[in-house]
């Protein structure tokens, strides 16, 4: 995985992360309005990186559409990378 | 139904192949305290939660253990891939390679397999939820006694994620625990 | 030790509950642990 996909991988973990939290959040404090749109706001911008990286990279999660041949499969796999 | 996404949730990075730390390691994996311990419990307890934030957070925090599900099978797997035959040897995994080879197994440090018994289901959320929090601080602390076993700056790195995720986890049990009392009494005065 | 208030009782466990105020930006969170700075508990080794 060259060094801009992989920058690109965490910034998508980073915002994939803030949305999780606001989400756990707001399970056990749903009517927070201030966290709701700090929410909203993370979803928002979550897609728009995530739509990017999918076209350039490939399918992240199922019912996405598939250049040929079938790019779900492509390695590498999430264990296989290197992180670094 | 779940979806997959083919991507981790914390870049999990190995400094160096070791199965001295695989083998303590995998009980993260397959142990009483464990990440598959964990996402069964409370994927399980969910269905007799009375409230919807009960039922949410069981829901989601349940999700979020497989990600460090995948995450320990990560560094365990980058831990023991590279390793020779002599190494899994002196690391005592002798005996877990005669049935596993590298492969990935549920068990606990010792090679005990996981099983069903680690958790309960008792149908009270009172008593559920007081589970799930300890089950945080025993997780909490397995990420402590692992992180002093290690001296891999980038395995501590992920570990430490992982640890300070119990903590979160906690809060939100603790909080799912204090609006399941006040639903709870608040059925008793009528 | 804490004294109870009048909302509380015996034999019971309570966890207060979190008001968001801040939050960490996206990519400190996530190295973190958290995205709550009133949630950020780092690990200290113990002396053993
Ligand atoms: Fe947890």
């Amino acid at each position: 995985m060259d060094r801009e996909q992989l920058c690109m991988l965490k910034e998508l973990m980073a915002l994939e992360f803030t949305v999780l939290e606001f989400h756990l959040y707001l399970d056990t404090h749903p009517t927070d309005q201030r966290a709701l749109m700090e929410y909203n706001s993370f979803v928002q911008q979550l897609s728009v990186l995530k739509r990017q990286y999918q076209d350039r990279y490939g399918p992240l999660t199922w019912q996405e559409p598939s250049a040929y041949p079938w790019q779900w499969i492509n390695e590498p796999w999430p264990w296989e990378i290197c992180y670094e | 139904m779940w979806i997959y996404e083919k991507k981790l949730q914390y870049p999990a990075k190995v400094g160096r192949a070791n199965v001295q730390m695989a083998k303590y390691l995998i009980t993260q994996y397959g142990g009483p305290d464990g990440e598959l311990a964990a996402s069964m419990r409370y994927l399980t307890q969910r269905y007799h939660m009375p409230t919807p934030q009960a039922k949410g957070i069981l829901t989601d925090i349940g999700t979020e253990e497989l990600a460090h599900l995948e995450i320990i099978a990560t560094l365990v797997y980058k831990l023991m891939d590279r390793a020779s035959l002599e190494e899994i040897k002196a690391a005592g995994l002798g005996a877990y390679y005669a049935d596993h080879d590298r492969g990935l197994y549920y068990v606990n440090g010792e090679g005990v397999p996981w099983t069903a018994a680690y958790i309960q289901s008792k149908g009270d959320p009172v008593a559920d939820l007081h589970e799930d929090m300890a089950a945080e601080e025993k997780a909490r602390a397995t990420y402590e006694w692992l992180i002093d076993l290690s001296d891999d700056p980038d395995l501590n790195d992920t570990l430490r994620f992982l640890r300070e995720r119990e903590i979160v986890h906690f809060q939100r049990f603790g909080e799912a625990l204090q609006i399941v009392h006040e639903y709870l009494d608040s059925k008793k005065y009528f | 030790m804490f004294t109870p208030n009048d909302q509380m009782r015996l034999a019971r466990a309570y966890v207060p509950f979190q008001i968001f105020s801040k939050r960490l930006e996206p990519m400190e969170g996530l190295l973190k642990g958290t995205i709550f700075p009133e949630l950020y508990f780092p690990y200290q080794r113990h002396k053993k």
